[in-house]
């Protein structure tokens, strides 16, 4: 590396200023992101990094789905044009990341032999292979967009542990008698800023840890990956995998705007080995630099920090530029490569959902407002999990691939760990003033691409998402002639879903005795019947024996009344499987 | 020997007392089964108050009721003659639902924030306002209204936290069902426990009243209170037993309890009443004769856990003993 003799570029510095404060910015945004009042009143500022990502912009336009919010991407567009990757170094939250990680871990480390020009032409396929699938309706491309990444790395997986450890913190202090702990942790619950409600409804010993989604591992490891596979090479994902890049770099590769090595350069190599995602190299056989207006994010230490002659200027003058520009993006046939490979998988991918589909043990329960039938979802949804991040009862999750590859990591129910919140998105302010026409789904309301629309509270609460069903062989008054009704207590709708009805059913205590006292209750009860007179003894046995049957309140599920919000299936107080769980039952509407 | 100290090293025994500590930590905590001790002292005329009730009916204003009622139980000093100077109050509402007060499923701000205001009057050190709430926790202390009268009223009003449950052991020779529950500490470790209830309908125990507003304390898994629920509570009513009972009819849920969820479901009945036994103030309020329950809901001797708390003691539920200070 080289030495920094020289104070660093005034653009350098404020680089580095910007830099932060966009990574702040997204931290602080997904942190209120948890508050749903937040969310209501400035949505477009929960999903401003995602309304401003060219890619999904460019995914969307290509899957034919169409939202207003995501043209703010043009701004974005329009400073690729200018400085291709500058969104890379000034403001992507996952590239500043990987900044802050590489400078606290691998500061001095070389890494200046690990140079790979012909790794880096992979992002392009990527970007040629998820474009190809976002034509065929699929909008896996958000696996990989360094915004959803970050939002689902963050928000499902890196704040639930940063809540978790902070909350088992101040439990212990409290427990301990360390004063002040009790009182921080109810204003970090009164604030919102530990994640806790989705507990109280089963709060106690062995419960209350809050938040957590499922997959959220492999959320953690993937992040960490990406930050720690630099200590091979300086944001090795930029340069080599990264989609967005790819596509901001192409944008761009027509501004003048760039790193111009002159003719004074006398190819010391600083500038090689220094640039964080190479974006220099050899030209006219390894007598002189240029650099890939593709690679640079315009981070500005070159200009001053690196090159000893003073030989690189960064701007779009003609100072002696060296010609031919050296490319970087692969040639046509790997470009047309990658896109078949795209169109081989996006029929593949969309046969194994549809396969999936078809055989329906093991339906997923979409968010109130997401696109249906879910071929449509499936093209618009982008994988962020903002959803999931926003839900107020922790009931969104990442899918796995039950449904079909296609279908990894898009927001599904998970009844057992949450329902689907009947008051989403109002206030008391809201219903106190008969408003209740503004959306009141926050998972909607978040969504950047409208996968999932924004709905009023009347029709979130009539929006069918499946319908719940009894399980005979689990309900308690159902299976075991015991007393239960939670479902019915809890069912959020005012005209409520599930009723009751007494019957009569199998006594248990009459079912516990044994054969010989079943007789000796028979006869007695056959003797009094026939009217005789029983012994004061006799009445008094009889008296103590349990009666065959008991009146019992069974439910049952009004079907066309249930929206399937999964409250009765959370509430069960079976352990295990719900003896009521939301099933698919009548999802499709007879039109 | 200062050089002893590498940063490698101490980050190495750091590491390992804190790993010892935690295990430490987790081996203490999670223990069940602790007796429980509820800590409130009863009112000073429990005992001979079993059957008597203070009830204030009319007008419209219910926090003028709530004052009347108690000054009916308890005479002219009110609140002044169970509370001591420099007492811990817990209050503890019907804070159950997301819904806004006129739809019955919570009790009225206003009776809160009276009780809180009556409770410092008569010198009370801090008064705590908390329900383990069935819907959202933030939701519920919204839509309710509560949160923000009682706070304005000077109480201190925090969610539950779940770690404040303890496992305890309902080790009583009345108990019949309910061995051991978690139950929030706060509320067993105040001096007086002021029990505020609002009248509604239930699915599985009939009515909702003061007894049933007692499961606001409990933590777990509550949908099992459900099986042999009428037991359960007398159970839970023979270890809880508050200072104080009020039961919020302002407004009556007469049918579809305990969520509601609309103004057709609500009957208004502007009556406060208060007592001693929550099983009296129960048994008075279940009965179609003094609240607007929709025609046929139940009977009295439906409502059987008001029977078995009776039966158990706790108080009165024969009609005809039961003394009204009106």
């Amino acid at each position: 590396m080289a030495k920094r003799s020289k104070p660093k570029h005034p653009l350098h510095v404020a680089r580095i200023v910007v830099q932060l404060l966009f990574l702040g910015l997204f931290l602080v945004l997904l942190v209120l992101t948890a508050r749903g009042t937040f969310v209501a009143a400035h949505p477009r500022l929960a999903r401003l990094f995602l309304d401003t990502d060219p890619l999904v912009l460019a995914g969307m336009a290509l899957a034919g789905v169409f939202t207003s919010g995501l043209l703010a991407a043009l701004v974005i567009v329009v400073l690729s044009l200018v400085a291709p990757r500058a969104y890379c170094g000034w403001i992507c939250p996952l590239g500043t990341s990987m900044d802050v990680v590489d400078r606290l871990l691998f500061r001095n480390r070389d890494r200046s032999k690990n140079i790979t020009p012909r790794l880096r032409q992979v992002k392009y396929g990527l970007l040629a292979a998820l474009l190809v699938l976002a034509i065929f309706g699929l909008g896996v491309f958000g696996w990989f967009d360094p915004v959803c990444i970050m939002t689902r790395s963050v928000g499902v997986a890196l704040y639930p542990m940063a809540d978790q450890s902070a909350k088992t913190a101040l439990v212990a202090a409290e427990e301990h008698g360390i004063g002040g702990a009790g009182s921080a942790y109810d204003w970090g619950v009164a604030n919102r800023l530990l994640l806790l409600e989705t507990d109280l409804k089963k709060g106690g010993p062995g419960r209350g840890f809050g938040v957590g989604y499922e997959w959220a591992w492999v959320f953690t490891a993937l992040f960490l990956a990406i930050l720690l596979v630099q200590a091979y090479q300086r944001r090795f994902w930029c340069r080599n995998l990264c989609p967005l890049g790819a596509l901001m770099g192409l944008l761009g590769s027509v501004s003048p705007l760039r790193p111009r090595v002159s003719a004074k350069c006398i190819s010391c190599d600083a500038c090689r080995k220094g640039c964080k995602t190479g974006a220099f190299q050899h030209v006219e056989h390894k007598k002189r630099f240029a650099s890939l207006v593709q690679e640079c994010v315009f981070c500005y230490a070159c200009e001053r920090n690196f090159c000893p002659v003073d030989a690189i200027h960064i701007g779009a003058g003609h100072a002696n530029p060296i010609r031919p520009q050296p490319h970087v993006c692969p040639g046509r046939r790997a470009l047309l490569g990658a896109a078949a490979t795209g169109a081989l998988l996006g029929p593949a991918f969309i046969l194994d959902q549809r396969t999936r589909a078809k055989e329906e043990t093991n339906p997923q329960f979409r968010p109130p407002g997401a696109l249906r039938p879910d071929d449509e979802f499936l093209a618009a949804c982008i994988r962020c999990g903002e959803c999931m991040k926003v839900c107020p009862t922790n009931a969104l999750h990442p899918s796995g691939v039950e449904n079909g590859l296609a279908g990894l990591w898009t927001p599904a129910f998970v009844y057992n760990i949450g329902n689907c919140d009947y008051y989403c998105g109002v206030t008391k302010a809201d219903v106190d003033a008969g408003q209740m026409d503004k959306p009141a789904n926050l998972c909607g309301t978040v969504c950047p691409t409208g996968a999932i629309a924004k709905l009023a509270h009347i029709e979130k609460t009539k929006w069918k998402i499946g319908t719940a069903a009894f399980d005979h062989s689990r309900c308690l008054p159902w299976a075991r002639g015991e007393e239960c009704l939670t479902c019915e207590e809890q069912c959020p709708l005012p005209e409520k879903a599930i009723s009751h009805q007494s019957q009569t059913v199998a006594n248990n205590e009459w079912l516990k005795m044994p054969q010989d006292k079943r007789n000796r209750f028979d006869e007695l009860a056959a003797r009094q019947a026939k009217g005789e007179t029983l012994s004061a003894d006799e009445q008094k046995e009889l008296a103590a024996m349990p009666p065959k049957t008991r009146t019992l309140a069974q439910p049952y599920v009004l079907r066309d009344r249930c929206i399937g919000c999964g409250t009765c299936e959370n509430v069960c107080p079976i352990d295990g499987p719900g003896g009521i769980r939301v099933e698919r039952l009548q999802t499709r509407e007879i039109k | 020997m200062s050089h002893d100290l590498t940063r490698r090293g101490f980050l190495r025994t750091a590491g390992a007392a804190a790993c010892a500590a935690w295990a430490l930590g987790g081996c203490s905590g999670g223990a069940t089964g602790e007796a429980l001790k509820f800590r409130a002292r009863p009112h000073p005329n429990a005992e001979a108050w079993k059957g008597r009730l203070g009830l204030a009916q009319g007008g419209d204003d219910p926090a003028r009721n709530v004052r009347a009622a108690v000054e009916k139980l308890c005479g002219p000093d009110g609140a002044k003659t169970f509370i001591k100077p420099g007492d811990i109050v817990v209050v503890k509402p019907n804070i159950g639902w997301a819904q806004v007060p006129e739809m019955a499923a919570t009790v009225d701000p206003a009776v809160i924030a009276t009780v809180v205001r009556m409770c410092l009057e008569a010198g009370a050190k801090a008064v705590k306002v908390f329900d383990n709430t069935i819907g959202s926790g933030s939701k519920c202390y919204e839509f309710s209204g509560i949160e923000k009268a009682a706070r304005e009223a000077g109480a201190t009003v925090e969610q539950c936290a779940p770690h404040r449950f303890k496992m305890v052991a309902l080790a009583d020779p009345l108990v019949k069902r309910l061995r051991e529950w978690p139950l929030y500490e706060e509320a067993l470790a105040a001096d007086i426990f002021i029990n505020v209830a609002v009248a509604k309908t239930h699915n599985a125990s009939l009515v909702s009243l003061c007894m049933k507003n007692l499961m606001g304390i409990q933590g777990g898994d509550r949908g099992k209170m459900h099986q042999e629920i009428h037991q359960n509570l007398a159970d839970l009513n023979c270890v809880i037993r508050p200072t104080l009972n009020i039961l919020d009819a302002t407004r009556v849920m007469a049918r579809e309890g305990p969520g509601g969820g609309r103004k057709e479901f609500v009957a208004p009945a502007r009556t406060i009443v208060c007592g001693t036994s929550a099983v009296t103030v129960d048994a008075w309020g279940a009965d179609p004769a003094h609240l607007p329950w929709m025609q046929g809901h139940h009977t009295l001797a439906e409502v059987k856990h008001i029977t078995l708390g009776a039966a158990a003691g706790l108080g009165v539920a024969d009609p005809a003993k039961i003394e009204v200070v009106a």
